[in-house]
Order: C-alpha cells, then structure tokens, then sequence
C-alpha cells in the first residue's frame, strides 16, 4: 500500500498542533474515508478535494482512499486542510514528489475550479509551525503577506490547486511582487483635534490613556461621551512587537485581512448592548472564535451606554477584568483567548437622559432613575479608577472656539508618561498604574505627600478602603504626567476630586 | 435498454476473456436467484489449495467516465447483495473449493481504443 503523508496546522484557539495527513491508496472499492475526527466542514474537504484535482487535470486515485490525520484524538475542524489532504492523495498516487513535503506545513481551502482560498488563523497557525520546528509553508497567494510576518518561514503563495503542484515538483511558482508592509505604524481614525472645548473630560482621557485607567464617562444624550470614547485610541502608544503578533494573531482567528502588516495600533471594539453572550467572550464551534474582549486585547473596549446591556454581559467583564483572559470550555476544547482591554463605559443619568442636567425636566421616577444608576454591579464599578462626569458645552460650537488639541501631541505625552511607569514598575508583572495591586502600591512605593486630605475623607466616610487605592494609582499617574518622581500633594488633590465622580455616581 | 444490455453484455465477455487469460476457469455466468439479483461470472482460480480459490465477479462496463469510474457505481449494498447470492450459489452447487473471494472488475470501452480493465481483488473484507 503506497502512503502519502502532508502536514498542516489544527487551531484550538490560538493554540496551534502540527497535523500530519497520511493518505493511504487501495485496498478497496473506490471511496475516499477521512478518517480522525474531522468535523462537518473537513468531512466535506474530499468533495471540494476531487472536484478541484478533477479540473486542475490530475487523478484522484480510482480506489479506497484513506485520509488520516493524526493525533487522531484531536477534534479537527475548518477548511484549510484541503491543501494538505489533496497534496497527501497525490503524493500517494505519485503524483508529487514526496521529500518536498517532509517538512512544509500547508494551509488553505480549495475551490471546485482548483483555486486556493484564503482561510482563517493563517498566523497563529504558522506560529504553532515554527514552534515545532517547520521551515516552510504553503499558503494562498493572497495571504502571503500575512504568513511572511512570521520569522522562520519559506512562504510560497499558490493561487491554484496546479501552482501547489509546480511547487511540490521542486519548480518554485515566481514569487510575486508583494506590496511592502509599511514600516510606520499609521494613526488611523477619529483625531482629538475635532474635539471642541472638553477642556476637562479632554484632560481626563489623557489620564486614562497615560495611567490605563479604566473610564467611565457618564452624560446627558449628545454631550460628547462616544466622540470622546472613540478618540482614546488616538493616544494611546504604539504596541510593542510581541504585543503588535499576539493582537494581530486574535485578528487573523477571525478572518481579518492582516495582509497590510502587524496590527501595531491598539484595537477599538464597540459591542452594541444587544450582543449576544458568545460574541464577547468568544464561542462558536470548538471554541474557535474570540469575542470583542479579545478581539480589543491590548486595545480599547468601549460599552457605549452601558446601563442598556444585560447584567449578564457586564458581569462576563469580571473575569477578563480580573484575570486578562478568557478560559472558554466546550466540549472537546478547553481554549484561552488573551483579554486585557482598557474599559471605558458611557451612560446616561437616566432612561430619559435628563436627570440632574441643568435646565432640563427629567420626567422618570425616582424610584427608576435609582434603579438604571444601579445597573452597573460593584465588582465592575470597583476595577474603574475614572469617572467622569461630561457637562454640556457652555459655549456654542458656530462661535468660533480653538481647535482642540491634536491627538499626535497628547499621545506624545502619554508615551512619557508609560515609560516612567515602565520603569518604575520594572520587575513587576504590571506595567501601567492601572493595573497595579493596594498593597503594592501601599507598600513598595514611597507614600505621597499630602495624604492628610485623602486621610480626612476617609474619615469623613467619603472615601472606601478601595477607594484611597484608586486615589493612589491616578496620583501616580498625575506625577508621571507631570514628570516627576513622587506624587505631591496637589496631585494627590487634583486625584481625589477626579474620584468625585465615582460619589456622585452618574448624577451630575 | 438494448444499447445498456449490449454493453453489459460485451464487458462481461471481455471480462471472461480476461480471468481465463489469467488462468482461471469460468465456472458459471449470468446465474440469478429469483429477485436477490445476479452473480455476472464465477470463476475457479487455481490455488491456494488444491481444490483452488472461488471467485465471484461483479463486472461494471461503462463507455465513458462522465457518470464516473465503472467501479464507483459498485455500492457497499451491493456488495451485501453478492455476499448473500454467493452463498445461495454455494448451497445449489455441488462445487468445493479451498475459499471463496469476491472481486469487481471494471471495464471502459472507448471506442476505437482497447477496453480498459480494473480488477481489484477481494473487495469485501
């Protein structure tokens, strides 16, 4: 019996296993068995397979064929063993040489006509390759630019079932000329600059930028809160290479066209309140899709009006919160998606919108306008170190008021201010004031001046034992803004009252 | 009907004409059992024993490959239904042999070139 053997990549999440696929030729009627717990969409692969070496030309084998990937306890699932099954039947048949595909791992999907698809996770995939110890790889032409971000790998780019079968002769396809990856990270959308006025929720948002705070932005309807949220992106700094392949990975599960290069800008996702449980925090079969917790990995992750979402959904944010990550269990595949997003939430004081806003009647109940203020639970609430309250502009907008600040210019100074953090918090597993633990933050470093404000509030009853944390961290960050070594006391102040708008909650 | 009963017809002919080339002997053709179906041909092939090896032949002839090879249309039911007839064929025969086997033969006629055969031996097992 002749054996044809391929490999290709088997994707649990982000997790990647070398597949290797035997095809075995005779011993039987002709039939092809797949065999190795494919799933519905792979069972298929031998239809899309024989349809495809049918019109390139070539002979599926007029026999028992017999496809087997190993580890066969492995579930498999998706379509991007085509490649390796059809190159495994013909490399039975003798039809290519077999040497060739010893150690290339292939990946892609076929058409009926013998074109090669683009498929999902081609990254991640060829991550998990090199791991193993893989130098080359096949994939679709047009998804070569995304294969080439990973080091370590011949790439060839097929576009047809006949070019895959030049390569594997040993007769390279000419490598097609490949639009450059443009080395500069581009700032792509909204700019701070359209911002008018906003001086202080402008000021708040650098600080959530610089500190990595998490925001909550409460509001009437049509005060600013989204244009402001959308614009945090803007200045934040850029990721850093190991950062900019594990997000771009994320992006490549769910079929993102990353053939521009690494995804060095931090991501923006903005679920609407109606998404469903499974598109948050990843799902779908076997696990196999991240969510937009994941998907804003390293990003932004904005709730616009959050108060609408179910409880559900904004209790799932607990763990991503805590942990930075996701664990997803299905059967047959336990799965972790990265989940460490920056959280800005947005609200309206109420359903009507117009509680506690000057000049305006709110018309719902108190009894209502309590119960909406209290949608958001505690354990959220109490990973939110910023809160602020967007007031309406007092000026018009056709007087002609200054441009705001542009983006490129705030992010400058966030970039400062992220690398005293960095270096202050060299050592630890943190690297954002955002994120550092209370005693940490009590304990290891040196206590500001000043603390006699934050003692009486907490005397006061004002201020919790959660909540001097919070002063802290933003105090920290206030000093890095300002580039100093400690804290003084009018950061400590400037930190206290921007926790005010935790009190007030989102009444003004 | 004719022109699929010709071309059944001239495959198994071909097909006899093959095994007795391999040295086997034709032992039977065309044997039917009521509505179970029909054994096309069956053989004695020589060996492994002394009384030798029984075949029984399903032959498939097409003349062209646009419904797919002639051996595609050989179904796993089909092959339960000529299990079954080999062994009403056993008990209405006085014949013994040293085993039994059941092989398909696919035949290709293309006019104007010579039939092409596929013989897989033993396609039950």
């Amino acid at each position: 019996m002749i054996v044809g053997k391929a490999r290709s990549v088997a994707l649990v999440g982000l997790e990647g296993t070398v597949i290797e696929i035997e095809a075995a030729i005779g011993g039987g009627l002709p039939r092809t068995v797949l065999v190795g717990l494919p799933d519905t969409s792979l069972n298929e692969a031998r239809e899309r397979c024989k349809a495809a070496v049918a019109s390139t030309g070539l002979e599926w084998p007029k026999q028992l064929v017999t496809v087997n990937l190993t580890p066969a306890t492995l579930p498999k699932t998706g379509s991007h063993y085509d490649l390796g099954i059809t190159a495994a039947v013909l490399a039975a048949g003798g039809q290519v040489h077999i040497d060739l595909l010893e150690d290339t791992v292939l990946l892609g999907e076929l058409g009926l006509d013998g074109r090669v698809r683009r498929c999902r996770g081609v990254l991640p995939a060829l991550l998990a390759a090199v791991k193993s110890g893989y130098t080359r790889a096949v994939v679709a032409a047009d998804q070569v630019s995304e294969a080439r971000l990973v080091e370590g790998l011949t790439i060839w780019g097929v576009s047809t079932l006949a070019e895959l079968v030049e390569v594997l002769k040993g007769n390279p396809v000419l490598d097609r000329l490949m639009p450059e990856p443009t080395p500069e990270a581009k700032r792509e959308g909204p700019d701070l600059r359209d911002v008018v006025g906003h001086a202080e929720a402008r000021w708040v948002l650098e600080v959530a930028a610089a500190g990595r705070h998490h925001l909550f932005l409460h509001g009437a309807p049509g005060v600013g809160k989204t244009m402001l949220a959308e614009r945090l992106p803007s200045i934040l700094p850029d990721l850093t290479p190991s950062q900019a392949l594990e997000v771009t990975a994320i992006h490549s599960l769910v079929g993102a066209n990353v053939a521009q290069g690494l995804i060095r800008r931090p991501p923006f996702a903005a679920p609407h309140h109606t998404a469903s449980l499974v598109s948050l925090v990843g799902g779908g079969p076997k696990a196999s899709q991240p969510g937009s917790f994941s998907l804003s990995h390293l990003g932004v992750l904005f709730l616009d009006e959050a108060t609408e979402f179910p409880p559900s959904l904004i209790e799932a944010l607990r763990t991503p919160l805590e942990a930075g990550s996701i664990h997803i269990g299905r059967s047959g595949a336990q799965v972790r998606y990265p989940a460490r997003f920056q959280l800005i939430l947005s609200s309206n004081p109420c359903p009507c919108g117009c509680y506690g806003v000057a000049s305006r009647q709110c018309t719902c109940r108190p009894d209502v306008v309590r119960r909406y203020q209290s949608r958001i639970s505690g354990p959220v609430l109490d990973r939110i170190d910023l809160h602020h309250h967007v007031r309406p502009l007092t000026k018009s907008l056709l007087k002609g008021q200054p441009q705001g600040e542009p983006s490129a210019d705030v992010a400058a100074r966030v970039a400062e201010a992220r690398e005293r953090q960095a270096r202050r918090l060299a050592g630890t597993r943190w690297c954002t004031n955002g994120e550092v633990s209370g005693p940490w933050l009590r304990r290891q470093l040196p206590l500001p001046d000043g603390l006699g404000v934050v003692d009486d509030a907490v005397k006061q009853g004002r201020l919790s034992a959660r909540g001097v944390d919070k002063v802290l961290r933003l105090s920290w960050t206030l000093a890095d803004l300002a580039g100093v070594d400690l804290p003084t006391a009018s950061h400590v102040r400037t930190a206290l009252a921007m926790r005010r708008g935790e009190e007030l909650g989102a009444v003004a | 009907m004719d022109q699929r009963r010709t071309t059944g017809a001239q495959g198994e002919q071909i097909a006899v004409a093959h095994l007795e080339g391999l040295g086997w002997t034709v032992v039977d053709r065309n044997w039917r059992s009521g509505r179970l179906g029909e054994l096309d041909v069956v053989a004695l092939q020589p060996g492994p024993g002394r009384l030798g090896t029984l075949v029984f032949c399903e032959v498939k002839t097409r003349r062209g490959l646009g419904y797919g090879d002639p051996l595609e249309a050989i179904t796993y039911k089909k092959l339960g239904r000529l299990q079954a007839l080999a062994g009403q064929w056993l008990a209405a025969h006085e014949l013994r042999c040293d085993r039994i086997r059941i092989d398909a033969i696919g035949i290709l006629l293309t006019t104007g070139a010579t039939p092409v055969i596929n013989h897989l031996q033993g396609v039950t097992s």
